[in-house]
């Protein structure tokens, strides 16, 4: 027993000697390489760049969870894509990802802006802080921020904010649910209780309310922590009690969590209205029919254009807005369901048009929408 | 003679064995995903130690894992499993936070101190429960400290999302999104950061970097509680309680008094863990505060195994680790995933080989003393 450990532990090191020996015999091989003409390396690489005529560098860094999370980061990859897919040539792309806990997404901004990436996005609103302070320090890099506000930018900051009006997204599928709604009672299941998803909550109730005065709306949260957007379960009881207190139609703006409410719709046979992206296309074939439609923040088109205007010449700093007139948002219309929605398009598309032309003014916090309900009633 | 020095060698090298298992193993994963490991491991420590802003990065990384590394291992030091150091750390945080935006108009020599303090005593006293129902009524540590982890999220979130939350903060025409988060911390509550001081000895840090005085701090802090354990009455009654707390007791030592005072001790080290971040770099408390360090305060205990010293070497070892990482995702395009993984090799394998060297090590001491002894028992018989 003990000789057996004993071979084990000699053959081990014996291993590990090997390893150690090849390790030193050629790390520093590579390293003397690198110092024997950085010179020459350099001028290899300035050549090489002016012959490919320099590519613009993309960095973009996600937030935790980073690809896969079929809503948010995944639709800010997909503008990425499609502009790899277009400028393929021009341009040169890169996406990180921040540790678990997220604390280093300033370090991997400024990693990238280091490396000389030319324009850089932060996904989500958490990038706030650290775009205001990476983008003071490289004033020749241009950066893009989703979802979140810095103050006092000028149009030749060299940030750019991208912004969608949720509420105007939702108050089309509010308008939705309402025209389709049979038991004249409608859902909302919202993720993390925070001023944003109460933006697309507002916005859906007062969809419904434009349409029907005496609609029942419910409206529930999974909770008050991040973990609320990658809860599907908690997501399917809600939805469950709101469909077994009679509503018909269940909007969610919950992420993850969602995909429980789509279930439930699909259990139930009601109906369920997807959020982000269009969840149409990535549900699952038998829960198809029982979507009705998905709000589109359309993430994708932010990054895309962004990036379009920057291969341009056209960067603009500040704050853009993506509401309904410039398609940032808006209802799916798919393969899937668009039989189901064909009969009320006319009625939504009208809408639409008031939205863009002011005659209507969507609330965008409760206050507003208490005010909203009051000219209604009038 | 000839053994004594083997052993001293072993002890030396295990390390460095290990670094080397993880390497060969990750080598693998790393040729798995179509790249060069040695390119890799070139790239991950050329950006960790040829630039000085990584080196700082990587001790600002090792700041609070050093804090929670020494908080866990004074409870395993009485044979103690204080898992609950990551509630601990972050009620410290929270009130340190609260102290620190809402108190107005003391100056920093102050405010900071008093700041400190109350993460101590919220990390003291959220040890409290725990240890009172361990002692008087036999509750297992482990089941208390976890669902007194799961409290303190969620308090500590109900605090921040709804009841403080900072509604100063501008939105354009309300779009985008505010962060969920307190008030700003006052500046005479943060804690300086370390770059002046040493840049005035030549070194050239850039602005960037969050190194701040936690980090001399928590090595004063390992210095303390080594002297503590090795030299005071206390120390040595702890770690006779650890050993063995039915032997103690025997010998007139109280164990429910010295599990109480330890674990309290412990609970007041993780207050602190939180504070390097929202001293030194957030200055304010948000949803997204940095978690897992009391998590991975357990990985640097063990493999620090439980002494100061080791304890500060694992907290490094992790701070390069995650250093490495951003420099390999940047510069070679590896996964992030790809790094978790490199990162949970590296640390079984030194785990495993300090412990393997450790049994043998013993085995050869006992040899060797077996050895001895019989050596002079011949001798009487002669």
């Amino acid at each position: 027993m003990q000789f057996t450990k004993k071979i084990l532990i000699v053959g081990l090191a014996l291993v590990l000697l090997v390893s150690l020996v090849a390790g030193c015999g050629q790390k520093p091989a590579t390293e003397q390489k690198q110092e024997q003409a950085p010179a020459q390396q350099q001028e290899q690489q300035q050549s090489q760049q002016a012959t490919e005529t320099e590519k613009i560098k993309i960095g973009l860094v996600f937030d935790v969870g980073g690809r896969g999370d079929l809503s948010f980061n995944d639709s800010a990859y997909a503008g990425l894509e499609r502009a790899q897919k277009e400028f393929g040539d021009k341009i040169e792309v890169k996406y990180l990802e921040p540790s678990a806990g997220g604390e280093n997404r300033e370090q991997l901004m400024r990693l990238l802006a280091e490396d000389g990436y030319n324009l850089i996005f932060g996904v989500g609103f958490m990038f706030t802080d650290h775009i205001a302070k990476v983008s003071q320090e490289f004033p020749d890099v241009k950066f893009g921020l989703i979802d979140g506000a810095i103050d006092g930018l000028k149009e030749d900051s060299n940030v750019s904010c991208l912004l969608f009006k949720e509420q105007e997204g939702s108050f089309l599928v509010g308008a939705a649910a309402a025209l389709k709604s049979k038991t004249g009672k409608v859902g909302f299941v919202g993720g993390m209780k925070s001023p944003l998803i109460e933006r697309f909550e507002v916005g859906y109730l007062a969809g419904a309310k434009y349409i029907n005065p005496n609609i029942g709306t419910m409206v529930d949260y999974i909770g008050t922590t991040g973990d609320a957007f990658k809860d599907p379960v908690k997501g399917k009881e809600l939805a469950l009690k709101q469909f077994k207190a009679g509503a018909d139609v269940v909007y969610h703006a919950s992420g993850a969590s969602g995909i429980g409410v789509i279930e439930a719709a699909a259990g139930e046979k009601k109906l369920a209205i997807g959020v982000d992206s269009d969840q149409s296309l990535t549900a699952k074939e038998d829960q198809r029919k029982y979507i009705l439609t998905s709000m589109l923040k359309r993430v994708d088109v932010s990054v895309y254009n962004t990036i379009k205007a920057y291969l341009d010449g056209n960067f603009k700093g500040g704050y853009q807005i993506f509401g309904l007139a410039e398609d940032g948002v808006g209802y799916a219309v798919n393969d899937y369901n668009k039989d189901m929605i064909s009969d009320i398009q006319p009625k939504l598309e009208e809408l639409k048009q008031k939205v863009i032309k002011g005659e209507i003014k969507i609330p965008m916090d409760k206050k507003e929408y208490e005010e909203f309900l009051k000219t209604l009633s009038k | 003679m000839n053994n004594r020095f083997k052993i001293i060698l072993l002890r030396l090298l295990s390390p460095i064995f290990a670094i080397f298992l993880a390497a060969l193993i990750s080598s693998l994963v790393i040729v798995f995903i179509h790249q060069n490991p040695l390119k890799v491991f070139v790239t991950m420590f050329s950006f960790s130690f040829r630039r000085i802003d990584s080196i700082a990065i990587i001790l600002y990384n090792a700041t609070p894992l050093i804090f929670s590394g020494l908080a866990v291992s004074v409870g395993f030091r009485m044979n103690l499993f204080n898992i609950g150091v990551e509630g601990q750390y972050l009620m410290g945080a929270f009130l340190a936070a609260l102290v620190g935006f809402s108190i107005k108009g003391l100056p920093a020599f102050i405010h900071l101190p008093l700041t400190i303090l109350s993460a101590i005593v919220a990390g003291a006293l959220w040890s409290f429960l725990p240890i009172y129902l361990k002692v008087k009524k036999g509750v297992h540590e482990v089941i208390s400290t976890i669902m007194l982890n799961y409290i303190s999220f969620s308090v500590i979130h109900y605090f921040i999302a709804d009841l403080l939350m900072d509604k100063s903060q501008k939105m354009l025409n309300g779009l985008g999104s505010p962060l969920v988060r307190m008030p700003k911390l006052m500046p005479t509550a943060l804690m300086p950061r370390m770059r002046e001081f040493l840049n005035m000895f030549g070194f050239n840090i850039p602005k960037h970097v969050y190194l701040n005085w936690f980090f001399p701090l928590g090595i004063l802090l390992a210095i303390g509680i080594y002297y503590m354990l090795m030299r005071t009455p206390f120390g040595f009654e702890l770690r006779a309680v650890g050993h063995n707390p039915d032997a103690a007791r025997t010998s007139g030592i109280k164990p429910e008094k010295v599990y109480f005072m330890g674990f309290i001790l412990s609970g007041a080290i993780a207050g602190l863990v939180g504070l390097s971040d929202l001293l030194g770099y957030f200055g304010y408390m948000d949803l997204d505060f940095p978690r897992n360090y009391g998590f991975n305060g357990i990985a640097v205990a063990l493999m620090g195994q439980n002494s100061p010293i080791g304890i500060i070497l694992s907290a490094i070892l992790f701070g390069f680790l995650n250093r490495g990482a951003e420099g390999v995702q940047t510069f070679l395009n590896v996964p992030m995933d790809t790094v978790i993984i490199l990162q949970a090799l590296m640390i079984i394998s030194i785990v495993i080989i300090t412990k393997v060297m450790n049994d043998y090590i013993k085995r050869m001491e006992k040899r060797e003393v077996s050895k001895n002894a019989s050596g002079r028992t011949a001798g009487v018989q002669l």
